[in-house]
């Protein structure tokens, strides 16, 4: 098991900056994507060092409700 | 860290879930919620010798098929009311009262209103979908400029 974080800032204005850590490579999109498809439209998007770094692979489960 | 996005929301709401951030966006901004009314305009009395701007909500609609009549909701703080309503084609509107005011006073109050409401819809949204993927809060704070930052935990295999 990997543990990501992730730091989500809603502005004032309903404005959301989020920083997705704890990946190698793009497995940081596929998270993204489900916020984007949440929320709105991503305006920005910059990639930090990781980014670049080779790709692991990674799929969001939905949790199982008992 | 990999990555940081920024994204403009984009609220497509029922009545409850739209009215409920209202209402938390009020609370959040010292406003005490009024009353929640369907089909009446804004009590009159409220806006004898007062001031009065509207505003409409960027960015905001209705989910289809839950249009059809007007719903409004109304706070009030010290001497400004607020009514945020949603007429029957689905656009949202905030109409700000208030004796004492100027117009730009009454306007701010509402676009902080409008941005607040936004903010709190896109609150309950996150904690609502990331509980569904598995993600947990582990920490909210309310920051000096009343953004709200989350610290979310994600265990993945």
């Amino acid at each position: 098991m990997k543990a990501r974080e992730y730091e989500i800032t809603i502005g004032p204005t309903g404005e959301v900056e989020i920083h997705v850590e704890g990946f190698q490579g793009k497995g940081c999109v596929e998270v993204l994507r489900f916020f984007e498809q949440m929320i709105g439209k991503t305006q920005e998007l910059r990639h930090t060092s990781g980014y670049y770094e080779p790709d692991e692979d990674v799929t969001l489960h939905n949790k199982q409700q008992h | 860290m990999s990555a940081v996005a920024i994204i403009a929301p984009i609220v497509v709401s029922s009545w409850p879930a739209i009215s409920a951030a209202v209402a938390s966006a009020a609370v959040s901004m010292g406003f005490s919620v009024a009353r929640e009314v369907a089909n009446q305009g804004l009590n009159q009395d409220l806006r004898a010798g007062s001031n009065t701007v509207t505003l409409d909500v960027p960015n905001c609609s209705a989910v289809t098929g839950t249009l059809g009549r007007d719903q409004r909701i109304q706070m009030a703080r010290d001497a400004v009311t607020v009514e945020f309503s949603r007429d029957a084609r689905g656009r949202d509107s905030v109409c700000v009262t208030g004796e004492g005011f100027t117009d730009v006073q009454l306007r701010a109050i509402g676009d902080e209103i409008a941005g607040r409401t936004v903010q709190h819809y896109v609150l309950a949204k996150l904690k609502s979908e990331m509980a569904g993927k598995g993600m947990d809060l582990v920490e909210e704070t309310v920051e000096q400029n009343q953004s709200i930052r989350l610290r979310v935990r994600h265990w993945q295999n």
